[in-house]
C-alpha cells in the first residue's frame, strides 16, 4: 500500500520523530511505501505532496494533538492514533490496519 | 461522550504552544535575576538591561493563562478559537483564577464557538462578518461574563485554597507531593503525564509557589542522569548492561539532560521499558519528596543545570538532584540484564496493546 501520514506530539521535539521513524521502517518491512510529515514545534517538515497524497490508499495521523492541514485528507481513509501507539506497537498497528482494510472491502 | 470531547487532546495541543513561551520566559528571568535585574516598576525611569530581561520574561509568563485559552479554543474550534481564547485567558488573569481559570475558559468557549458555527444562519450579504464579528463577539460576551459573574468564583476558591494548601502542607505531606509529583514528571520522559505535571507547576508559579517547579526540573534531570549513572556503574564493574548502540543512546541522552530535556532517554527506555520506567519513576520520586521537604524552590520553570543558581538552595537542589539519580542508576545497574546482540530488537519488541478501538474512517 501507498501510506501517508502526520506525526505531532506536545513538546514536537521527540517522539514526533520517533513515531516518524517506526512507521516509515516497519512499514516498510511490511511492504508498505510509507510517507510520515512531521509537525513538531520546529514547524512542519517533510510536507506531504499533492500527487503523494493522490496517490495514497491510506493515511496515519499519529498525534496527541491538534494537527494541521488534515483537509488535504478529505476523500481518503483515515485512521488516527496517539503517537505512543505508532512508538510502542507499529507491527500490531499494521496488521489491525490490514486486517481492517480486507474486512471492509 | 468524554472521549468525543477529546479533552486531553486539546489540553496538549495548548500545552504545545505554551512549552516555548514558558522556556523563553523562564530563562530571560534567570539570565535578568542572576546578572541583578528586578521587574521594572516605571518604565519612565531608567533601567538597566538586567531588569529588562527580567521584566520581559515576567511579562511572558503572564501570557501563560492567555495562551493555555487560546490553545485549547483554537484546537477545539480552529482559527475562531484564538481571539475569544486569548480574552478568557486575561480575564482569568484580572481575576485570580490562573492557569485553570485559563483552561476552564479555553474550553468553554471553543465548545461554544463550535455551537455557534453549527447554528447561526446569516444571509449571504454577512457571511463575512460572522467569523469576523459575529462569532468573536457573541462568544466573548456570553462566556466572558459567564466566568466574570458565575465561573470565575469558584474557580478563585480552589486557587486559593491549593495554594493555601500546599503552603501549609508539613514534613511527610511535602516529601509524598514531593514524591508523587516527581514520579508522575519522570514517569513518561516528556510524554503526557509530564506534561500535566509540569501544567500543574507553571501555573502554582504564577500563584509565588516556587517548589513544584523545582521539583519538575529535578524530575525531569532524573532519567538522563540515572541512566548515565548505571552505564558508568556498568563500566567500572565490567559488568555489560548496554548494547553498543544503547550506549550511543547515552552518550545523546546525556548532554540532553544537562539541559532538561529528558527525550534523549526514550530510546533506551523504548527496549526495557520495565525496568527503566520504574527505575527512573521510583528515583525522580525519591529525589522529588527531599526536594519538596527541603523547600527547594525555583522561580525559574525551565532551563536545567544552567537555572540551578537562580534557585534558592541550589547546593540542596544538588543534592536531591544526586540523590535522585543515583537511586535511578543504582537500581538500573542492579536490575538490567545483559544485552543480547540483537539490534534490531528496538523495533521487534513490542507490548501487547489494545487496538480495538482503531477505526479507519
Amino acid at each position: 500500500m501507498n501510506i501517508v501520514g502526520i506525526s505531532a506530539c506536545t513538546s514536537g521535539i521527540a517522539h514526533t520523530y520517533i513515531a516518524k521513524e517506526k512507521l516509515v521502517k516497519v512499514g516498510q518491512e511490511l511492504g508498505h511505501n510509507v510517507r510520515i510529515e512531521t509537525q513538531g514545534t520546529i514547524g512542519v517538515e517533510d510536507e506531504l505532496t499533492a500527487e503523494e497524497i493522490k496517490n495514497a490508499d491510506l493515511v496515519i495521523i499519529a498525534a496527541d494533538i491538534k494537527v494541521s492541514g488534515k483537509e488535504r485528507f478529505k476523500d481518503k481513509r483515515v485512521v488516527e492514533i496517539p503517537t505512543e501507539l505508532a512508538i510502542k506497537a507499529p507491527k500490531q498497528l499494521y496488521k489491525k490496519i490490514e486486517a481492517e482494510l480486507h474486512t471492509n472491502k | 461522550m468524554l472521549k468525543k470531547l477529546q479533552l486531553k487532546k486539546h489540553a496538549l495541543t495548548a500545552i504545545s504552544y505554551m512549552l516555548p513561551l514558558v522556556v523563553a520566559s523562564g530563562l530571560l528571568i534567570a539570565i535578568g535575576n542572576l546578572a541583578g535585574g528586578q521587574v521594572i516598576e516605571n518604565y519612565k525611569e531608567s533601567f538597566t538591561v538586567a531588569s529588562a530581561l527580567t521584566s520581559l520574561g515576567v511579562l511572558g509568563m503572564g501570557l501563560l493563562a492567555p495562551v493555555i485559552s487560546a490553545g485549547i479554543a483554537y484546537s477545539i474550534a480552529d482559527r475562531p478559537g484564538i481571539a475569544p481564547g486569548l480574552l478568557m485567558g486575561l480575564i482569568a488573569n484580572a481575576i485570580g483564577a490562573g492557569f485553570l481559570g485559563g483552561m476552564l475558559g479555553g474550553y468553554l468557549v471553543g465548545y461554544f464557538i463550535v455551537f455557534l458555527k453549527n447554528h447561526i444562519k446569516v444571509p449571504k450579504w454577512a457571511e463575512g462578518l460572522l467569523p469576523m464579528m459575529i462569532i468573536p463577539l457573541i462568544s466573548s460576551l456570553v462566556i466572558g461574563l459567564l466566568i466574570f459573574f458565575v465561573l470565575g468564583v469558584p474557580i478563585v476558591w480552589a486557587t486559593e485554597g491549593l495554594t493555601s494548601f500546599l503552603t501549609s502542607m508539613q514534613g511527610s505531606t511535602k516529601f509524598v507531593f514531593g514524591a508523587i509529583m516527581g514520579g508522575m514528571a519522570a514517569f513518561d520522559f516528556g510524554g503526557p503525564v509530564n506534561k500535566v505535571a509540569s501544567l500543574f507547576a507553571d501555573g502554582l508559579l504564577l500563584e509565588g509557589i516556587y517548589e513544584p517547579e523545582a521539583v519538575k526540573i529535578l524530575a525531569s534531570m532524573v532519567p538522563p542522569f540515572g541512566v548515565t549513572i548505571s552505564w558508568v556503574l556498568s563500566k567500572v564493574f565490567k559488568k555489560r548492561k548496554y548494547s553498543p548502540k544503547e550506549e550511543e543512546n547515552i552518550k545523546i541522552a546525556f548532554p540532553m539532560g544537562i539541559c532538561m530535556i529528558t527525550e534523549g532517554v526514550i530510546p533506551i527506555a523504548a527496549v526495557d521499558i520495565v525496568r527503566v520506567v520504574t527505575s527512573c519513576t521510583l528515583g525522580a520520586a525519591v529525589g522529588g519528596g527531599l526536594s519538596m521537604m527541603w523547600d527547594i524552590g525555583s522561580p525559574v520553570p525551565s532551563g536545567g543545570m544552567f537555572i540551578v543558581p537562580a534557585m534558592n538552595h541550589p547546593l540542596l537542589f544538588l543534592l536531591a538532584l544526586s540523590i535522585g539519580s543515583l537511586v535511578t542508576g543504582i537500581m538500573l545497574f542492579l536490575w538490567k540484564k545483559e544485552p543480547t546482540d540483537d539490534e534490531d530488537s528496538y523495533f521487534d519488541d513490542e507490548e501487547e496493546f489494545d487496538l480495538s478501538s482503531i477505526k479507519i474512517s
